[in-house]
């Protein structure tokens, strides 16, 4: 039985509550960190082989690291839970059932990086989420928690998933809509409001206080040797029992849909994305892979934000894709040409096939223009859009050529 | 200060310079269509990638400061096909509707997508429509559907007036430039957002439709708008004016002079060069309303000027001629003693500085009159010519009759004085009551040089030609001063401005030559730098704000 | 930053206004209190205009023209920037809104678990294609991206709720629902 971490407390009565957590250690690693060198907790972090669960799988550590040592000005901690990669849910319940995680972590992490001021980027359709935390943040005031050289603003987004991206959130957050910013300069250098700021994903931050509480050892080995912990997988689609289930980072995909209560609908399995809708589709031959950051990555895929979309043989791999497309057609910022025009683009395209309309020339014009366009753009939105536009088309092309005219 | 190599040629520039600066001084053109050197990096359009050494992929130049050791290829084949790729996405929402767009023959879709792009289109499906010709403000004209969303004049409303008019609004390809609804793009820097477009999206009212851009030539000048003196080029329309009913001056653009007005000029200047072909300019001399011929008009001032004593004329000068035009005047006034000269008549109205270029003197040589020496008191003129004692009075471009003087005391003045003489390039009040008109040549008639308010001498030069018998200034006063028996210098500007040089100690030293064609400072005159644009200012007074806080 | 009070941004879209706009887009000293309040809470007051424009949106019903430009005021900011800020999020109306707003969800998860079916079933039930409003004023529905709570597909946002796991006969009780 895989250890239970980021979810210990989410059978507890009132897990939300203050109380509730205290009741089960809360706080406890934050009074730990109190006295420990913020240079030592960053150190602990780093040998935690604890990495970004939002998408990137940066490591954390490293990370906070990059703050400038000679910086005397505020730095700024920025939580990303404007979750809204397709398929991912894990950040809702984390605040929904165990707010107060969160804020420890932000405690820690501030401690670390030298932070008195954090925000709290939750998604403008996440008002239940909303409600909870900023219930927990005023308990953590109203008991002295917070306050007393650290704060946080809770602020709601107005629907972009773009502003989960994490440089596009920081434009949403200083007021402006959510272009994602051109790098260099990165975050930690010149980030929210000019200043350098650090951006963690909720679930990141939630494993901060069982690291500082147990160890960095412990938690590295959790995992694989690459990155340590648990994390938290949604899964969804066609699964006997969706739902959020934590597991070691080494687990295989198979394992994680067995643990789903297996392949609904016709029972027989045909595809499934490993990490979001933005991660290249796997086929079912392909489901042996550990899902961790490298275990993906070597896959040809990616672990992202963990939320994993179950396929089975009844479903049309060319409507899913126009699903996406949508999707990408909708949520691209504008901002930069690649991705704008061609997102549009290659949605027009997939509509096309799906309404049979289709040829097959349409098929290779959409791979080439995604090849084309992937590296070229300001942020990671378009490399993930090409995920899906390329692997759909490829690993099932057949289906795809079946609708078209010849 | 960072060494870097670009393809294969060294260059040393100033730390934080970009590599498409480090680019440009080796003659080396990396194409770009949202950088702009006076605007913030965006890095929006992505068609300025080149290699550099150990970088997985091609980056784009604009964002990238020239650092040591650097080594960067701007040729290579992983580049090209790039760059043609973001052409093509460029292009795929583009109406392409060159045969009726103003920017053809100038635009840079067009220009790299011969150099760039040249692949075979295969967009098939329904483009992203927009909105089409809507006018923005006075001078502005809006195609959104040829935008490529580069966001220069956005930058450029905010980054430089701190107006804010514009944005891009929605997401995704339904992105639109555009005006928050019902305001209008009205500061007096509007004309720049069309400069600055690199595209057909933002045209001039004033010039569109007008003619071809491949018909227009090219010359350097100065706006004689205001005190500030703008560098600009002059586009004239020689080879079809009958496309434009007979208009030779086409447009106004600015020209890059870091020591005057940057890349920018003001709306006051880039569209006020109307009356240069207009109906009220002066082709011919004329006598109480018979034309003359000009020897003959010419005849009657060097009479007039012969047959009065020096203290019963008095001439109002302008500051609206060049340094070599009041040079020659002061030659002739000098020559016949005449000591009654000024050049300061008070506007009617008077005007205000704004909060950049533009300068509440809309005289381009204010400076150069008041050194050369003509900077008599004009008031007391007035009052001279009303006392009686005022015999000839010589006009050169001014109105008084719609000066900032009593009516009274101007048609008063003008009953006393037994003949009034007046040269300008337009017919105004002045003009209709003098007794003899003389034509001048407009400053884009003839060549010569301007002083601005802080000392700079610059030169503007000939883009057409004077119309009818019109003369510069030096020109005309020079053939009186000679038929007089005094000095002349010759028979171009330039002699005359050596002249100058030598005579004036201000101008000492300075030569058509070392003016050249960004400016020369006068004598002990500070160097000068264009104004900070007022966002910027804005900027640091609130970033001092803040440290003070 | 101490202030003791939890500095939350702003209020949830509760208690929408009716569909006419009012006559006057005007914050109450209370809600200009706020407003301040919520500009105070971050390092360039411009932080605050997400929260403000919600504000805005709940008191006066939709953003109109109007209302941006008030907003605008308030911040100092060109009404252009505000309007930029306003079209390219989805939460914020520019037109007149339903008392009720229903947005389903179309992507991925949903979408196998039959989004479209449920979507028809709106549409239906109401006498509207998606993205409009009964003409009562009633219910604007809309098909919206992914909600981020995929296990309980086939989903919906009504007002401040997430409605899981809809089936036709779930969606008829949620509309008897809503007045
Ligand atoms: C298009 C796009 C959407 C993203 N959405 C999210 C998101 O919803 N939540 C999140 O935490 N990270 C998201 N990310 C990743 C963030 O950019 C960033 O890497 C992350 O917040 C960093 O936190 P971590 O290191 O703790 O993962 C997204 C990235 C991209 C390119
Ligand atoms: S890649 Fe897409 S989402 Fe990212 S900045 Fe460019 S246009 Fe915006
Ligand atoms: S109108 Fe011209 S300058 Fe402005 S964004 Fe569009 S292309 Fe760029
Ligand atoms: S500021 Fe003066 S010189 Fe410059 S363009 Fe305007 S009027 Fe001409
Ligand atoms: S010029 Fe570099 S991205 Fe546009
Ligand atoms: S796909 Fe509908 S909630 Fe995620």
């Amino acid at each position: 039985m895989a250890e239970t971490v980021l979810m210990r407390n989410f059978g507890r009565a009132d897990s939300h509550t203050l109380a509730s957590y205290r009741g089960a250690g809360g706080y406890a690693a934050w009074d730990k960190a109190q006295t420990t060198e913020p240079a030592a907790l960053v150190d602990e972090v780093k040998k935690s082989n604890l990495r970004g669960l939002g998408g990137a799988g940066f490591p954390t550590g490293m990370k906070w690291s990059f703050i400038p040592k000679s910086h005397t000005g505020p730095v700024y901690l920025v939580v990303n839970a404007d979750e809204g990669e397709p398929g991912t849910f894990k950040d809702r319940y984390l605040l929904e059932r165990d707010p107060h995680a969160l804020v420890e972590g932000m405690l820690i992490t501030a401690r670390a990086i030298r932070s008195a001021l954090g925000f709290v980027y939750i998604r403008g359709e996440y008002v239940q989420p909303w409600r909870r935390f900023s219930a927990a943040v005023k308990e953590a005031y109203d008991a002295g928690l917070l306050g007393r050289g650290f704060d946080i603003v809770v602020h709601r987004g107005a629907g972009a998933y773009i502003c989960g991206e994490e440089t596009g959130l920081l434009s949403s957050l200083e007021g402006k809509k959510g272009w994602p910013k051109i790098k260099p300069p990165f975050p930690a250098i010149k980030g929210a409001f000019g200043q350098p700021t650090i951006v963690n994903n909720v679930e990141t931050l939630c494993c901060v206080p069982p690291i500082i509480e147990r160890g960095a050892a412990w938690f590295a080995g959790l995992g694989t040797k690459t990155q340590g912990g648990t994390r938290m997988y949604s899964v969804s689609g066609r699964v006997k029992q969706p739902g959020v289930y934590e597991a070691s980072v080494s687990i295989t995909l198979r394992q994680l849909i067995e643990r789903a209560g297996g392949v609904s609908g016709t029972g027989r399995l045909k595809a499934v994305v490993p990490g979001g809708g933005s991660a290249a589709i796997l086929t079912a031959d392909e489901i042996d892979v550990v899902m961790d950051v490298d275990g993906c990555r070597g896959a040809g895929t990616m672990i992202g934000s963990a939320g994993v979309i179950v396929m089975d043989e009844s479903v049309s791999i060319p409507e899913a894709l126009l699903v996406l497309a949508r999707f990408y057609a909708h949520e691209s910022c504008g901002q930069c040409t690649p991705c704008r025009e061609s997102t549009g683009w290659i949605e027009k395209m997939v509509h096309r096939i799906v309404e049979g309309h289709g040829r097959k020339d349409d098929l290779d014009t959409i791979l080439d223009v995604a090849k084309r366009g992937g590296g070229t753009t300001i942020c990671a939105f378009y490399d993930g859009a090409i995920g899906p536009y390329i692997s759909y088309v490829e690993k099932f092309r057949g289906e795809f050529e079946a609708l078209c005219r010849s | 200060m960072p060494k870097v190599t670009i393809d294969g040629k060294e260059i040393e520039v100033e730390a934080g310079a970009n590599l498409i600066e480090a680019a440009r001084r080796l003659g080396i053109e990396i194409p770009h269509y949202c950088y702009h050197p006076g605007l913030s990096i965006a890095g929006q359009c992505r068609l300025c990638m080149v290699d550099i050494d150990k970088a997985p992929r091609p980056t784009i130049a604009c964002n990238t400061l020239a650092a040591d050791g650097m080594v960067v290829h701007t040729e290579t084949d992983r580049v090209k096909e790039t760059r043609r790729s973001i052409m093509e996405f460029h292009l795929i929402n583009h109406p392409l509707d060159c045969p009726v767009c103003d920017q053809a023959g100038e635009c840079w879709l067009q220009i790299y997508y011969m150099k760039h792009g040249l692949y075979d289109p295969r967009m098939t499906d329904e483009k992203v429509h927009k909105p089409k010709a809507v006018p923005l403000g006075p001078h502005v004209m809006l195609d959104a559907e040829r935008c490529i969303l580069c966001s220069r004049c956005v930058r450029f409303c905010d980054e430089i007036t701190g107006t804010g008019e514009l944005g891009i609004f929605s997401r995704g390809d339904r992105s639109e430039i555009g005006l928050f609804p019902g305001q209008d793009l009205e500061n007096n820097y509007s004309g720049n957002v069309v400069d600055i477009c690199p595209v057909g999206a933002l045209t001039d009212r004033d010039f569109r439709f007008q003619v071809r851009v491949w018909y227009l030539d090219t010359t350097k000048s100065i706006c004689p708008g205001c005190a500030r003196g703008c560098n600009i080029d002059v586009h004239v329309n020689r080879k079809r004016p009958h496309h434009a009913g007979g208009r030779r001056v086409a447009r106004l653009k600015p020209r890059f002079n870091d020591a005057v007005n940057a890349w920018w000029i003001c709306d006051v200047g880039r569209y006020g060069f109307g009356s240069v072909d207009d109906e009220s300019r002066i082709r011919f001399a004329r006598q109480r309303g018979q034309d003359l011929t000009r020897d003959d008009a010419l005849g009657l001032v060097i009479a007039a000027l012969r047959d009065h004593a020096p203290d019963e004329i008095a001439i109002l000068a302008s500051a609206d001629l060049a340094n070599e035009d009041l040079f020659a005047l002061r030659r002739l006034a000098e020559h016949r003693g005449i000591r009654q000269v000024a050049f300061r008549v008070p506007p009617a109205t008077p005007a205000a500085d704004d909060d950049f270029l533009l300068r509440a003197d809309r005289h381009p040589n204010s400076r150069g009159a008041e050194i050369i020496g003509l900077d008599g008191d004009a008031a007391a003129i007035l009052a001279r010519c009303r006392a009686g004692s005022i015999k000839v009075l010589w006009v050169i471009g001014h109105d008084i009759t719609a000066a900032g003087w009593p009516a009274r005391d101007v048609a008063d003045a003008l009953e006393h004085v037994g003949s009034i003489i007046y040269t300008g390039t337009n017919d105004n009040g002045t003009s209709a009551l003098a007794t003899l008109v003389l034509p001048l040549a407009a400053w884009v008639e003839r060549d010569g040089t301007f002083t601005n308010f802080l000392g700079r001498v610059q030169r503007f030069r000939a883009a057409v030609e004077p119309l009818g018998d019109a003369l510069a200034g030096w020109d005309l006063f020079g053939r009186v001063l000679g038929a007089l028996g005094g000095p002349v210098a010759g028979g171009r500007a330039e002699l005359w401005f050596r002249e100058l040089a030598r005579t004036v100690p201000a101008f000492d030293g300075l030569s058509y030559q070392s003016i050249g064609d960004g400016g020369a400072m006068l004598a002990g005159a500070a160097p000068t730098t264009a104004p900070e644009p007022p966002a910027r200012r804005a900027n640091a007074a609130a970033s001092v704000a803040e440290v003070s806080r | 930053m101490s202030n003791g009070a939890p500095p939350t941004s702003s209020r949830p879209p509760t208690e929408r206004a009716g569909l006419a706009a009012p006559a006057t887009i005007k914050f109450s000293p209370e809600q200009l209190a706020e407003v301040r309040r919520l500009q105070g809470l971050y390092p360039d007051a411009r932080g605050a205009l997400l929260p403000v424009l919600h504000m805005a949106q709940d008191t006066f019903g939709y953003l109109s023209l109007e209302a941006e430009a008030y907003v605008a005021g308030l911040f100092g900011l060109s009404p252009a920037h505000v309007h930029e800020v306003v079209t390219f999020y989805t939460l914020y109306f520019q037109q007149p809104k339903g008392r009720h707003v229903v947005g389903v969800c179309h992507n991925l998860s949903c979408h196998l678990a039959g989004a479209q079916d449920i979507l028809r079933h709106f549409e239906a039930r109401l006498g509207i294609a998606r993205g409009e409003t009964t003409d009562d004023g009633r219910v604007t529905l809309q098909a919206v991206e992914c909600l981020c709570a995929c296990e309980a597909a086939p989903m919906a946002q009504v007002d401040d709720r997430y409605e899981m796991q809809l089936t036709p006969e779930k969606i008829d009780r949620i509309l008897d629902g809503l007045r």
